[in-house]
């Protein structure tokens, strides 16, 4: 039998590989069934299994859930251990830089595949209802068989974002680029508006698809035009082309500004981040944990390929500074600013990852300025995948915090925090160590973070100051605008500490409007104080060495490719 | 209360403890000094284990029964300190644990810091180590503070536990108080300034927790802010101190500093006039925390703390952390060794400002009748007198009377001793008086608030006619003031004598400036015997003058055995130390306790001699002036003012009754004439001081706060809230963008999309 991939090819890719045939699985084993198949004008029946009355085990409405649970818990496990790296085809490559990502992609669905667990609970003994029930009673049983029916749904969906990201990271040609994050986008609108019976949330999925498709068409229209100016959409290709022109063409100037009006809607860059808190705050909170991390570690790793592998020149500025530097200002401000008086959790997280999107960008623009040494463009890179893998521990860990308030009600208020350390204070004081560390307090891993992306930056401009100035402002003067850069992200950081401690302040002074403790939701609890212990060890302990070293190494391959 | 019943079994828990130091000590292997680390971290272990357990199991009774909430845990932890110490003191009379040369402690080597010098360099990789420093003088120190740190915190379980008004919040009490200790532990052993400032500052800290424990009384917040800022006065002047001290010598390391004091950094010759500053910042900062003029008016208000708390502060720690830094100094001014001339002037100020605060002290005592206040102007009358001592060593140190200095120094370590051992009980017999005071009280107004308020237990007005009552307090009590007054052969009269005589003698020595402190000083001994016999007689003999009296009995368990151990100590540990040599033993002249190789009696006849006859007659004449004043003159005019015999039917055992009945052959005086004069007003003011400082406070310190408080709420929040305010607005503006309607957004990301054409076309074109 001829495979599409040989055996050595797939052993690169067991990840995804758990994940595709886990895609099957999940479709097939909770259909399985007493099924029986009569041969035609015969009295014989060949049991073929799929559909029927179901078995007694596949009918449990839980099986999904941990079917999903297994695949990535399999999937990271053998991502992990996996160290042979290789191309596959034509149009995939694994090395140190997308298996990297394929963790934190894969991590981040089981963080948000353990949250639905309780977010979207799956009940084994629900009957319908019957005419004795109350209307209250009757309501509540159809929901949770509601629930119950759409486990299966919702799970399909979350795997395949994940194989589209992983295949995306992977992806060294523009198309199957393209074509992997329209996998996983497609696949995340459907999450948002997952939850439609409520209203918001099907606003928001709809908002969120609507600008998301126009973002995407105009997107593809530039890769279009890129592929009218090479003729090839292979990134090498491409770079090869573009270092062999001496001046920018136009066509694939206009082609890379619409490719980053696609690819900064998928960050969250603004202006084109404004769908994102109504995204955020419609759905539930698992999905947008997944938006604010995986989702955007997707368009990082996109923006990249295409900026600093691509049309990165090999000295002097590239054609892209001024804007990305400006962009990445103007979204930090525009997050912190928005951020500040958001009463809604959900919403302030979700500008809040606005304005990290503007760190990012800034470190970007830092390297697009063209001064930095071969190691500052190492460092800064560094900062930003490094970012990009420990945001999946603190921010997630903060949507889990959500996850587990939205189980018993809602979170979309700033009040269903309030005196949340008296109800349960191991889970608000997990809430208060990710608010520092997304505000970046030493010695938790987002300080360690912040800290490598305004070393990295402010590495790139010291050389630029005039060294003989003989005070602080004759050297502000002399040094270059990308200083500025790093000067933006400290202020925008002291600003943003405002609404990040506001959260301690509600969750630790004010009195909780209902006493209850917290639902005993064990692998969730488990998921935040784990998030939470990482949140402290990645940033001082021995795994921040351990994590930083990977980083580096995923550089590494990215950089020398 | 009336609780009878056996408790010893409690104590069966600390059995282990007892039994490291001995495994430890005898495998044989082990030196002391390796282990002296657990001296202070057997307390920092149990500080937060007591703190946590206490707050966690609260109200449970297993925790207030056996572990007497949390006081067990502590006197574990301070066994465990004591006996090291026991330890270290044993191996150090063998002589082979005199450490002076510490090696740092690598697990602390990663605390290092780059110093700017004075010539813009950096210094690299400062290590901020810590070591233990072993000589006479520590291990005295320490057997004072571990000692007496157990036997308050034994106290502390009776006295405390038993209170309700400190139902369930004991722990609190032991925790602090086992951090107290360690900060005293750690101070007396560190190798360097640095770490002695830390463990200076811990003291500083627990002392405010400590003395605010009441903290919902008004009074007792107030005493705690008014020592933590006194003190704190100190404290600056402390820090500044070290800092020119590192100037000077480039170290803080005992072994750096001390290895020869007149070379400085990098071989220059010591400056005295800088090394004066120096001097003069340290003693500073020792006038705050010993509580001496002008910076003592924290301590009589720190007697609103619980009475243990007093104990451990006036007796056992904080007070003589001031005299151990002083005494630290002397290898600054010892010409003999390596020292730097020129430094008389120091000591006379230190001498000055004893013989000040002595007489001061002692004539505000006078005119206290609260028993604890008494104890609180003895104690600084007292520390003075060690004070004077310390200035008259010196003094002779820097002008090359070794001997006469070495034997000061070494009287007033032993003053120190004695008069740590003696108040420490008095601080305990006064506890178990009012303790016992306050349960007849409420005994007698059983059920009913009436009378409640108005009513002072600490007060010496509402006692009299107790020596029956508390026949083992009284006891005490009275060995306590006997060591404190100097009657002849018991405990503080050893060491008081050897300081009165030497400081004359710097007079007689030629020094005429000395004349005052020494003037000072022997009318003081005078002073004390009257106002510590003036409370022992208020308090025990003549008739009762309240009703409460009658109902007052010694029952609560764990108060006695610290009082009968130290009563045996007051009694004859001065007078046997003193044989033993004690004296050259502080002032590191000898490296052990002995007889110096002659007979027993012949020692006792050398001690006898020394102290009544001694060669010089102007200084047999101080002698006997001063045993005069102090023996005769002040107890018989206390006793024609408060003594008298016990209401009929009440007996006393045999010591106490004897002077109580001796008490009452010397007839009546009326001094209500005295007690209404203008002077009685001023002592009972604690002569202004308390006024002018506030005054001056008011008027200088008060409006600069204001200022600063206005510069603070309009310049600085004024533009943090500005900034606040604007951003909000800012922030309520961009969200206006934010406007739920897709076409919206597809409208403005048109326009970032238009906007990084501009951008890209910008810069390419």
């Amino acid at each position: 039998m001829n495979l599409p991939i040989n055996s050595s090819e797939a052993e690169l890719i067991i990840p995804e590989l758990i994940m595709l045939f886990g895609l099957v699985a999940i479709i097939l084993i909770p259909n399985l069934g007493k099924a029986n198949f009569r041969i035609p004008l015969t009295r014989i029946h060949v049991p073929v299994f799929i559909g029927g009355s179901r078995f007694k085990s596949t009918n449990n409405p839980k099986l999904p859930n941990q079917i999903s649970l297994i695949i990535f818990i399999s999937a990271l496990f053998f991502g992990l251990i996996q160290n042979s790296y290789g191309a596959i085809g034509e149009t995939l490559e694994v090395t140190q830089f997308s298996r990297l990502f394929s963790l934190i992609f894969i991590a981040a669905l089981l963080l948000a595949t353990i949250a639905t667990t309780h977010r979207l609970p799956a009940r084994v003994n629900v009957k319908p209802p019957n005419d004795n029930d109350s209307e209250n009673i009757s309501i509540k049983k159809i929901d949770a068989l509601i629930d119950n029916r759409r486990q299966v749904d919702f799970h399909i969906i979350l795997i395949m974002v994940g194989l589209g990201m992983s295949l995306m990271s992977m992806a060294t040609h523009l198309f199957m680029l393209f074509v992997c994050i329209e996998l996983a986008s497609l696949s995340s609108y459907i999450l948002v508006a997952f939850h439609k019976e409520s209203k918001i949330g099907g606003e928001a999925g709809m908002k969120y698809f609507i600008v998301g498709s126009v973002a995407s068409a105009v997107g593809i229209y530039g890769m279009s035009l890129l592929y009218l100016w090479s003729g090839d959409l292979s990134l090498d290709a491409l770079a090869m082309k573009w270092s062999e022109s001496e001046s920018v063409d136009p066509l694939a100037g206009i082609a890379v500004g619409l490719m980053l009006v696609a690819f900064g809607f998928k960050v969250g860059a603004a202006p084109f981040h404004l769908a994102a808190p109504d995204a955020y705050s419609g759905a539930s909170s698992p999905v947008a944990g997944l938006l604010a991390t995986a989702s955007k570690a997707m368009g990082f790793v996109a923006l990249m390929r295409i900026l600093v592998s691509v049309t990165m020149p090999i000295e002097g500025e590239a054609f892209w500074y001024t804007a990305i530097a400006v962009i990445a200002v103007v979204t930090m401000t525009w997050g912190n600013l928005a951020a500040l008086t958001s009463s809604n959790p959900k919403r302030m997280l979700a500008y809040s990852s606005v304005s990290h999107a503007g760190y990012m960008l800034a470190g970007l623009a830092a390297i697009g300025s063209g001064l930095g040494s071969e190691e500052a463009i190492e460092l800064v890179l560094t900062a930003i995948v490094f970012h990009l893998a420990v945001l999946v521990i603190f921010k997630f860990g903060a949507f889990l915090v959500l996850s587990l308030l939205e189980t018993e009600g809602r979170s979309h208020r700033l009040e269903d925090l309030h005196g949340l350390a008296r109800r349960d204070p191991l889970v608000a004081g997990s809430m208060f160590l990710f608010m520092l560390s997304l505000a970046g307090v030493p010695p938790l891993s987002g300080f360690l973070s912040k800290f490598l992306m305004i070393n990295g930056i402010v590495n790139i401009s010291a050389g630029t100051g005039s060294s003989d100035a003989s005070s602080v402002i004759d050297w502000l003067t002399s040094v270059e605008p990308v200083f500025w850069l790093a000067f933006a992200i400290v202020i925008n950081s002291a600003l943003s500490m405002f609404y990040y401690l506001r959260i301690g302040l509600v969750m630790f002074f004010e009195e909780p409007e209902d006493s209850r403790t917290l639902k005993d939701a064990f692998s969730l609890r488990l998921a935040i104080v784990v998030c939470a212990i990482l949140t402290v060890i990645v940033g001082i302990g021995p795994l921040s060495d351990w994590l930083l070293e990977m980083v580096a190494e995923a550089i590494n391959s990215f950089v020398s490719n | 209360m009336g609780e009878t019943k056996n408790e010893y079994r409690l104590l069966l828990p600390l059995l282990p403890f007892l039994a490291i130091v001995p495994y430890l000590a005898l495998q044989g292997e082990n030196t002391s000094t390796d282990f002296a680390w657990m001296i202070v971290v057997a307390p920092f272990i149990a500080f937060p284990i007591i703190l946590i357990t206490g707050q966690v199991y609260n109200k449970n009774e297993t925790w207030k029964n056996t572990f007497k909430e949390g006081g067990i845990l502590g006197l574990a932890a301070l066994l465990v300190s004591l006996s090291t110490t026991i330890w270290i003191i044993y191996d150090y009379l063998l002589g082979s644990a005199n450490i002076q040369n510490n090696d740092v402690t690598s697990w602390l080597e990663w605390i290092s810091f780059d110093i700017l010098q004075s010539d813009y360099t950096m210094a690299q990789n400062r290590v901020l180590g810590v070591g233990v420093w072993v000589d006479s003088l520590t291990l005295m120190l320490l057997f004072v503070a571990t000692f007496l740190c157990f036997l308050i915190c034994w106290f502390a379980i009776g006295y405390m536990t038993t209170d309700p008004i400190n139902e369930d919040s004991n722990h609190r009490f032991f925790a602090e108080f086992v951090l107290f200790s360690l900060g005293m532990f750690g101070m007396v052993l560190a190798d360097n300034f640095l770490w002695l400032f830390i463990f200076w500052e811990v003291m500083g800290l627990c002392s405010y927790l400590l003395i605010g424990f009441y903290y919902w009384k008004e009074s007792a917040a107030y005493a705690a802010k008014k020592a933590f800022l006194t003190t704190r006065v100190g404290d600056v002047f402390l820090m500044v101190g070290l800092f020119i001290l590192y100037d000077i010598y480039g170290s803080l390391d005992f072994a750096v500093v001390f290895d020869d004091p007149s070379t400085g950094i990098g071989g220059a010759v010591v400056d005295s006039g800088e090394l004066f500053w120096a001097l003069m910042m340290l003693f500073i900062g020792a006038v705050g925390k010993s509580a001496q003029f002008p910076l003592h008016v924290w301590l009589p208000d720190a007697m609103e703390g619980p009475t243990p708390v007093s104990a451990l502060i006036h007796a056992a720690t904080m007070v003589n952390a001031g005299l151990y830094l002083v005494a630290r100094l002397m290898p600054f001014v010892d010409v003999h060794h390596h020292g730097v001339s020129g430094l008389e002037d120091f000591g006379l100020i230190v001498a000055w400002i004893g013989g000040i605060t002595a007489f001061m002290a002692a004539s505000i005592a006078f005119v206290q009748n609260d028993i604890k206040k008494v104890l609180a102007y003895s104690t600084m009358s007292q520390l003075a007198y060690i004070f004077t001592g310390l200035g008259s060593a010196l003094y002779f140190l820097n002008i090359d009377e070794y001997y006469a200095g070495y034997f000061v120094l070494g009287a007033s370590l032993f003053h120190l001793f004695n008069h740590a051992m003696a108040k420490g009980m008095l601080f305990m017999a006064s506890g178990s008086v009012i303790h016992e005071v306050h349960h007849a009280h409420d005994h007698l107004h059983h059920g009913s608030d009436h009378g409640d308020h108005d009513f002072d237990p600490q007060d010496m007005r509402n006692m009299g006619g107790l020596a029956s009552k508390l026949p083992i307090t009284a006891t005490a009590m009275m060995f306590g003031s006997m060591s404190i007054i100097g009657i002849p052969l018991i405990g503080g009269f050893w060491s008081k004598e050897g300081i009165i005589a030497k400081t004359w003698s710097a007079y007689f020595h030629g020094e005429t400036l000395m004349l005052g402190p020494a003037l000072l000083i022997l009318a003081t001994a005078g002073m004390t015997g009257f106002y510590m016999s003036r409370m022992w007689f208020m308090t025990f003999a003549g008739e009762p003058k309240s009703e409460v009296v009658d109902h007052v009995h010694e029952s609560t368990p764990w108060i006695k055995e610290p009082l009968i151990i130290l009563t045996v100590i007051t009694a004859i540990g001065g007078f046997a130390l003193a044989v033993l040599g004690i004296v050259d033993f502080l002032s590191n002249k000898s490296d052990n306790l002995s007889l110096h190789g002659q007979t027993l009696l012949d020692q006792i006849i050398y001690e006898l001699e020394h102290a009544f006859l001694p060669e010089d007659m102007k200084l047999r004449l101080v002698g006997w002036v001063t045993i005069f004043l102090s023996f005769i003159v002040g107890p018989i005019m206390a006793s024609r003012v408060h003594g008298g015999r016990l209401k009929e039917g009440e007996k006393a055992n045999f010591l106490v009754g004897w002077l109580v009945n001796l008490s009452s052959k010397f007839g009546k005086q009326d001094v209500s004439w005295l007690a209404e004069s203008q002077l009685s007003e001023a002592l009972d003011k604690r002569l202004y001081f308390d006024d002018l400082y506030e005054g001056v406070l008011a008027r200088t310190v008060i409006p600069f706060a204001d200022f600063t408080a206005w510069f603070d709420r309009n310049i600085i929040d004024g533009i943090v809230k500005q900034i606040e305010s604007k951003s909000v607005l800012g922030s309520f503006e961009i969200r206006k963008f934010t406007t739920g309607s897709a076409r919206d957004y597809i409208l403005m990301a048109t326009v970032g999309a238009l906007f990084i054409f501009v951008l890209l076309m910008g810069v390419s074109s």
